[in-house]
């Protein structure tokens, strides 16, 4: 421990503790723009200057680190001044007019820093050099007149998402953000995250969706989880009268430190798709508005009748309240086949092995954010379950190895060290030549066996032996062909070279689905009826296919699709921004999600919808889901 | 003692500083009994009396020689020059156009518009003011008082004249300070 006095106040703080971040934990607050507690510091800025007793110039705050019996003074005149000049200086570098910046008015930290420093006027003018405005990309929009040159974002995509697509260019007043050698931004490697835009300080990296639509300061903040994939990041949503602003990563979310892809921040603003508004019934060939007691009447008589010959589906976006009640629902009346809309196909093989094992094998995401080599079978992250991809990527340049049993033209082509692309169906047998390899064997042969260059191969195999914390990912994906064997072999050799294990899974709350029990191929023959809880969900083309001849078919639907069209009965219900639930994400963690915004008068949630459905038919739910999980989640991971 | 005498002028901007002066509604007979206000845009007088005033107050940045003239001239006849609004504090809106040459701003202004009739012509004439760059007024003449804002909201205006009205210099923080 390392004492020392600021401004006044005699402190203790752990050795090699920043000056800011000793000020900040006692209560002294100092100015900062380029810091951000998510990352490194960088000192770039100059606002956090702090007088050092003994010192010969003022001193950064943020990368000074303690010494002991340090004197500090954060609001002397001098720091005062220089703060002054430092903001004076920033403001005259660039186009810094408040009054036509989307983030002015509360939402722009250099703004405020102004203000906290009492400044009316800037002393020095800008020098008008006008900078491009960069509107390539379909998200971001890069305005370099609102450019500060802090950093934040260069250090966002390379330490948090490990993307490396930012950097800057040239020197001096001329230094310009700039994506990957020069490309315009919508053009570059840039994966459309939008970590940059939420963590940028000023009006520089705008998202072009939600700009001037709402400030900070006249929004509402709701914080509750993204349900676009089985990782379960935690959020922010802005919404104002009822409207959805914007998205941002929950810098205080445990699972992601604030971080989101595309699908959790932009797709939810972009979704263009219809919603459907009242309940319908098809009569005479066209589907009619109807009112919820008559569509359900007619659901209820339709199951009653049918005798079991019906089949239901649930998508893995329902809450585990909704999925319970589905499921309750559907077999009261008879329904022996409940499958999920996944199948659970990715997640089912995974749980299928831990009923066997009986114990804990998969490993917290912690783990994975900790290991120093990546064996990533199957599936390519940096489409799906994206932010675990930002996990490993953001590890690559301390010296972590990433191997990824894929296609060749995954998108870590890259990062990767080796992609080994074995052919679909060939998994599990390679899985276990691998594991092989591992204690000592001809990989010359493993390789020509599977068409894969020696070298690589030799090479994967010695990245995995040298890792002091190796992490087996496999990836969901729908097309392995031995599922069951293909988990178990990738858990072989987690258990061989004692690496920890995680499987990415698929939807929101596919493991929950998989925990209920809907974990089998859907089988639609000799369905008289069809149930499907579609959500909000958006389903493949061959999804839909399957649903084609189905006589009577009943939809629980959100927005307007191929399925409702067809449909002999639509049930509007409530999108996943319009409703509370429980889900259970990839590691088992039960995540609670909040509603932010009001769904539309007669949209019922798809709980409410079964409840009533329920009551119709005479069927007494009971919230069993809780129960479910306790015996069940902590199987399978640790 | 007598009542300070207060002038205003507006410069590069588009009266909307003004107009948010009047917004201050009925306080501004509580203002007429503490200052005497002289010339304005808005009323009958329109220079500041050569003999002198208190407070002179400008909106809006300058653009051209003609506005410098004035700005010379408000400082030479005020006690107390204030910069109202973000036009006068910093160039605001008009000042977009330092980031192009002035031939550039005249040729988009009077020929490539839209709304331009027949071929258009940038007027020139000895007697017309010659543009210049947009500059905020501390950038040509000395200023005492910022009040930035576009506009500034009317309890700020209202809250820096009374202060003015009663000597004091206001000094504008918290939630007086906005740059909008």
């Amino acid at each position: 421990m390392v004492n020392l006095t600021i401004d006044g106040k005699t402190i203790e703080v752990k050795e090699g503790t920043t000056v800011l971040n000793a000020a900040r934990a006692n209560g002294v607050e100092i100015p900062t723009l380029c810091d951000h507690p998510q990352l490194t510091p960088y000192g770039g800025c100059r606002l956090c200057l702090v007088e050092v007793e003994g010192a010969r110039t003022l001193q950064p705050s943020c990368t000074l680190p303690v010494n002991n019996n340090m004197v500090v003074h954060t609001d002397s005149e001098k720091v005062r001044e220089a703060r002054k000049f430092v903001l004076t200086m920033i403001f005259s570098e660039r186009n810094h007019f408040c009054p036509y910046c989307q983030v002015s008015g509360g939402d722009c930290e250099l703004q405020n820093a102004a203000y906290d420093e009492g400044m009316t006027h800037w002393p020095l003018q800008p020098n008008w050099k006008p900078f491009p405005v960069d509107a390539s990309h379909p998200y971001i929009i890069m305005e370099h007149n609102r450019c500060i040159l802090c950093r934040r974002c260069v250090r966002a995509c390379g330490e948090l998402v490990g993307n490396f697509t930012l950097g800057f260019e040239e020197r001096g007043a001329d230094s310009a953000l700039v994506a990957d050698l020069g490309l315009p931004l919508g053009e570059s490697s840039c994966i459309g995250c939008g970590t940059c835009v939420q963590i940028c300080p000023t009006g520089a990296l705008i998202d072009r969706w939600s700009a001037y639509q709402g400030k900070e300061t006249d929004v509402e903040i709701t914080k509750t989880i993204c349900q676009g994939c089985s990782v379960g990041c935690g959020i922010e949503v802005l919404t104002r009268d009822n409207r959805l602003v914007r998205i941002e990563g929950d810098w205080d979310a445990e699972i992601n430190g604030g971080v989101l892809c595309d699908v959790g921040r932009f797709e939810p603003k972009t979704d263009e798709r219809e919603r459907v508004l009242t309940p319908m019934l098809r009569k005479d060939g066209a589907l009619k508005a109807a009112t919820w007691e008559d569509a359900l009447a007619v659901i209820s008589s339709k199951m009653k009748s049918s005798n079991g010959k019906a089949a239901a589906i649930a998508s893995t976006r329902l809450s585990l309240e909704a999925m319970d009640a589905f499921n309750q629902v559907c077999r009261a009346a008879g329904i022996q086949s409940v499958f999920s809309s996944e199948e659970s196909l990715p997640t089912a093989a995974a749980w299928k092995i831990a009923e066997k094992v009986g114990k804990p094998f998969e490993s917290k995401l912690d783990a994975l954010k900790q290991a120093d080599c990546y064996l990533l079978i199957g599936e390519d992250l940096t489409k799906d379950h994206q932010v675990l991809s930002f996990f490993m990527k953001r590890n690559l340049p301390a010296g972590a190895s990433l191997i990824h049993v894929g296609s060749a033209d995954s998108g870590f082509k890259n990062y990767a060290n080796v992609i080994l692309p074995v052919a679909a169906g060939k998994e599990a047998e390679f899985l276990g030549d691998l594991k092989t390899l591992l204690n000592g064997g001809d990989s010359k042969a493993t390789a020509a066996k599977y068409g894969l260059n020696e070298e690589y191969l030799a090479e994967s195999v010695k990245l995995m032996k040298s890792a002091a914390k190796p992490a087996i990912v496999l990836g969901s994906r729908y097309d392995y062909k031995q599922p069951v064997e293909t988990c178990q072999a990738a858990l072989d050799i987690a258990n061989a070279m004692k690496a920890i294990f995680i499987s990415s899974k698929g939807g929101a709350n596919s493991l929950a689905a998989a925990q209920m029990g809907m974990d089998d191929a859907i089988d639609l023959t000799g369905a008289e009826m069809v149930i499907l809880a579609a959500a909000d969900d958006k389903f493949s083309q061959t999804f839909m296919k399957k649903f084609e001849k189905v006589p009577f078919l009943v939809v629980f639907s959100s927005y307007v699709s191929p399925l409702t069209a067809s449909a002999d009965v639509v049930l509007p219900v409530r999108n996943w921004l319009e409703q509370d639930g429980h889900f259970v994400n990839l590691e088992g963690r039960l995540l609670s999600a909040k509603a932010a915004l009001e769904a539309p008068q007669d949209v019922l949630s798809t709980f409410e919808a079964l409840e009533k459905l329920a009551a119709g038919m005479n069927v007494k739910l009971a919230s069993t889901w809780k129960d479910a999980l306790k015996t069940t989640s902590a199987v399978m991971v640790d | 003692m007598a009542k300070p005498k207060v002038a205003s002028d507006w410069l590069a901007g588009c009266a909307g500083c003004h107009m948010s002066l009047l917004d201050i509604d009925e306080r501004i007979a509580k203002l007429v009994q503490l200052v005497d206000l002289r010339a304005t845009p808005i009323t009958d007088l329109k220079e500041p009396d050569e003999s002198g005033v208190t407070v002179g107050i400008l909106e809006g940045g300058i653009n051209n020689s003609y506005n410098e003239e004035v700005a010379k001239k408000m400082r030479s006849r005020c006690q107390i020059l204030v910069a109202l609004g973000d036009c006068a504090v910093f160039g605001g809106v008009p000042a977009m156009r330092n980031f192009f040459t002035i031939e550039e701003s005249l040729k988009r202004a009077y020929i490539e518009t839209p709304s331009t009739d027949g071929s258009g012509k940038i007027p020139s004439s000895p007697e017309l003011a010659v543009p210049t760059r947009v500059r905020a007024i501390h950038e040509v003449v000395k200023v005492d008082v910022f009040i930035p804002g576009c506009p500034p909201d009317a309890d700020i205006i209202f809250f820096a004249l009374s202060e003015l009205a009663q000597g004091r210099i206001p000094k504008l923080e918290n939630q007086n300070l906005m740059w909008n």
